[in-house]
């Protein structure tokens, strides 16, 4: 009879007492574990935001610079807030927290009320504010007349695009004013370009970086090019058939997005996009490629003065666009740093209460077992036993005790680590503290990091309740060496 | 079984002018005082008085539980109130072999494994201490129940075991406080002649405090104390009066022999009442 199993013996007696403080002691090292988790987590969103937004403003800004001839028109509303989509992108704005890149101008399209939502845009960045963005379609004649009447012009694009998606009512909060709004969750963005050969030749319509099968050909129809994320929404690979909006088509190829706005972007030709969302004869923008970059200005102000209606971008706007949000990109990542350091405060702050409430939980349960057994320690000293040997004997309880606890603090970490996390920390798990970067969406900019219990965490973890177990359990081992043998003696 | 080593006759306890005063508030309350008393190996000895005589003190100090304010307590030799308590716990160990009023077994524990205990930490091995355990169990009349945990168990049953833990580590003196104090007559009258037994065959040196004038008659030498100081001295029945024969050689006795008529040895086989 050892002194490891008079001490398992001992715990297993109070089977209730046990459980309850295995049970309190386990949470607090959940807790404890929970909380570094999710500020890795934290910093792990924070850098991939981070790097996520360089990599966004790079490419765009090498866009711009392949794109010099490019004018985009639409009949999109006019926003103040920032953006540089440039009437192509339509991203989804999701969630209180703001959205970068996507949800700019004038994106999804908001005809055939029912079948589509609204517009896509909804989000903040920084002060400023726009939400319920909805373009207008406008009828296909614009592009010949704009193809025929304005000298400079090469090529004009038009397009269609349409977003399919649930509506979601959400309560935003811009500085203080709080406004319900509608916005769509979009699912999959149609887009619909003119598969015609001069322009599938020598213009950059279509994603170049296919990444499985084949791009889309001058002349295809009834094939679909499917992102990344269509191919993983439909669960369809190149040859499959999916079904759009009730009619079958086939993919031809998958593409990997260069930009956040596309992720959600499937390619098909101009007329069958017209066929499947009952909108032939009309389109949602164009672009419009000028002969050289010497006469962008010319050409997109002669567009203006045409068609007065129209939202006319060029490259410059767009490069204009792109500074801003640069200067955005360096405020959201400030705050994402001030964001940042405040967790990493509450954290220890709320670490040092954790770790002060364990210890006095195992104090105080070890004080009272000590006291309760004041005879039985006792009888033990009156029969020979050493004031080490009582007092390793209690210390061991109160180890073996944390042990287990520590065990079950693990356990209950291991699932409960992301809702512990965001319980406890200021922006974990999409809440956001003074503005941060909280990415919403999951594939957006490399997904938000959930809080998850490492090998280290798990080590630490365990060590830590064994130290806590030792420290806890030190005094009223210490009170229970010093009990007299005489308590032995008709103690009732 | 091994039996104790220690010589019959030989003083196995000395206690010389030794006193304990407790101190309550301001006022000195003496305890013992002055108390002389040698016991010897082999020897049944019973403590008896009132309520505040000092009769646990005097246990306590023997016992190596509780330090005199003065004088000396000589154990097997050794001068017990001159050690610090990360000796004493060695003598109680080895020397000692404690039995108490209300058994003081491990609950937890069942009947062996409270008798292995005080084997604890004396290089036996596991298996020693199990033999040794079951032995001793089975000397006090307990074999078969050494599984048992102590609810499972009489009272009388309960003592036989806190008695078995006591010889554990063949110790040369139990100290008995009050052990039939929560037993019915019949299992007194079990663990008294237990005692008496052990006495005789072992040759194990017991002294039992007890109120129990009938238990303490069972002894041979009855000590009455009063405010601390030993005032009476008397013979007790001899422990084998029921079996009539000598302690020493066995020989058939007859109740009222001052001697044994084979071995001429005194016995104790008075009538003589408290």
């Amino acid at each position: 009879m050892g002194i490891v199993s008079r001490a398992v013996r001992n715990i297993s007696r109070r089977k209730i007492r046990a459980l309850l403080v295995i049970i309190a002691l386990g949470f607090s090292l959940a807790i404890m574990i929970s909380i570094p988790a999710g500020v890795l987590a934290n910093q792990k969103t924070a850098n991939a935001v981070s790097s996520n937004l360089s990599n966004i403003i790079n490419q765009t800004g090498a866009t711009i610079n392949q794109t010099l001839t490019q004018i985009d028109c639409s009949l999109a509303p006019s926003f103040s807030g920032f953006g540089f989509g440039s009437g192509t992108s339509g991203g989804s704005g999701s969630g209180p927290s703001f959205v970068f890149g996507g949800g700019s101008t004038s994106g999804g399209s908001g005809f055939t009320p029912g079948q589509f939502g609204g517009g896509t845009v909804g989000g903040y960045f920084g002060g400023g504010a726009f939400g319920g963005g909805q373009a207008s379609p406008m009828n296909e004649s614009l592009y010949t007349d704009i193809n025929s009447s304005i000298s400079g012009v090469a090529a004009v694009e038009p397009i269609l695009q349409a977003s399919e998606g649930n509506n979601v009512t959400r309560n935003l909060d811009f500085n203080g004013y709080t406004r319900t709004i509608t916005t769509l969750d979009v699912t999959y963005q149609i887009e619909g370009i003119p598969l015609t050969a001069s322009l599938v030749d020598n213009y950059p319509i279509l994603p170049t970086n296919i990444t499985v099968g084949s791009n889309l050909q001058a002349g295809d129809s009834g094939v679909v090019l499917l992102s990344e994320n269509n191919s993983a929404y439909f669960g369809a690979g190149v040859g499959d058939a999916v079904t759009i909006l009730g009619q079958s088509f086939t993919v031809v190829g998958i593409y990997s997005p260069s930009s956040v706005s596309d992720t959600q972007t499937l390619y098909m030709n101009l007329s069958d996009a017209q066929a499947v969302t009952n909108n032939t004869g009309y389109i949602t923008s164009l672009t419009v490629f000028a002969q050289n970059s010497d006469v962008v200005s010319t050409v997109a102000s002669s567009i203006s003065t045409l068609h007065p209606e129209l939202t006319v971008t060029t490259a410059q706007d767009r490069e204009s666009a792109l500074s801003t949000e640069e200067s955005g990109y360096t405020t959201a990542l400030a705050n994402a740093n001030a964001s940042d350091s405040q967790t990493y405060s509450t954290a220890v702050e709320e670490i040092i209460v954790v770790v002060a409430a364990t210890s006095l939980i195992v104090l105080f349960v070890m004080l009272y077992t000590v006291k309760e057994r004041t005879k039985e320690i006792g009888t033990l000293k009156a029969i020979g036993f050493s004031n080490s040997t009582v007092m390793g004997q209690f210390m061991l309880e109160g180890i073996l005790l944390s042990m287990i606890a520590g065990v079950v603090g693990i356990a209950i970490g291991s699932i409960a680590a992301p809702t512990l996390a965001s319980l406890l920390l200021p922006s974990v798990g999409g809440r956001s503290a003074a503005g941060a970067v909280v990415v919403s969406g999951t594939t957006r900019f490399g997904g938000l990091a959930v809080a998850t219990l490492t090998p280290e965490l798990v080590l630490l973890g365990f060590g830590v309740a064994i130290l806590l177990g030792t420290l806890g359990s030190l005094y009223p081992a210490w009170r229970a060496a010093k009990i007299r043998p005489a308590e032995a003696m008709r103690y009732e | 079984m091994s039996k104790t080593v220690l010589q019959s006759g030989k003083p196995v306890l000395q206690l010389e002018n030794l006193s304990k005063t407790y101190t309550l508030g301001k006022r000195d309350v003496p305890a013992l005082s002055n108390l002389n008393l040698t016991v010897n190996a082999g020897e049944f000895v019973a403590i008896m008085g009132p309520s505040g005589s000092g009769k646990t003190t005097l246990l306590n100090v023997i016992g190596c539980i509780d330090k005199p304010t003065k004088g000396k307590v000589l154990l097997d030799g050794i001068n017990a109130s001159e050690l610090p308590e990360n000796q004493l716990y060695k003598i109680r160990r080895d020397k000692m072999g404690f039995v108490f009023q209300t058994f003081n077994l491990l609950p937890y524990l069942n009947a062996r494994e409270n008798v292995e205990l005080p084997m604890e930490g004396r290089g036996k091995s596991k298996s020693e201490q199990k033999k040794r355990a079951s032995e001793l169990l089975a000397m006090v009349g307990l074999s078969g129940r050494e599984e048992h945990r102590p609810q499972r168990l009489s009272a009388g049953e309960q003592q036989r075991v806190a008695i078995a833990r006591a010889l554990a580590n063949n110790p040369a003196i139990i100290l008995a406080d009050e052990p039939t104090g929560n037993l019915d007559s019949e299992n007194k009258q079990g663990i008294i002649k237990l005692l008496a037994n052990l006495n005789l065959t072992q040759g194990t040196t017991i002294i039992m405090v007890t109120h129990d004038s009938q238990a303490a008659r069972n002894t041979e030498r009855m000590l009455l104390l009063k405010d601390g100081k030993i005032v009476k001295e008397m013979k007790g029945l001899h422990v084998n009066k029921k079996n009539k024969t000598c302690p020493h050689c066995g020989a058939s006795i007859q109740i009222n022999d001052d001697t044994c008529p084979t071995c001429k040895k005194p016995v104790y086989a008075s009538d003589e009442l408290f």
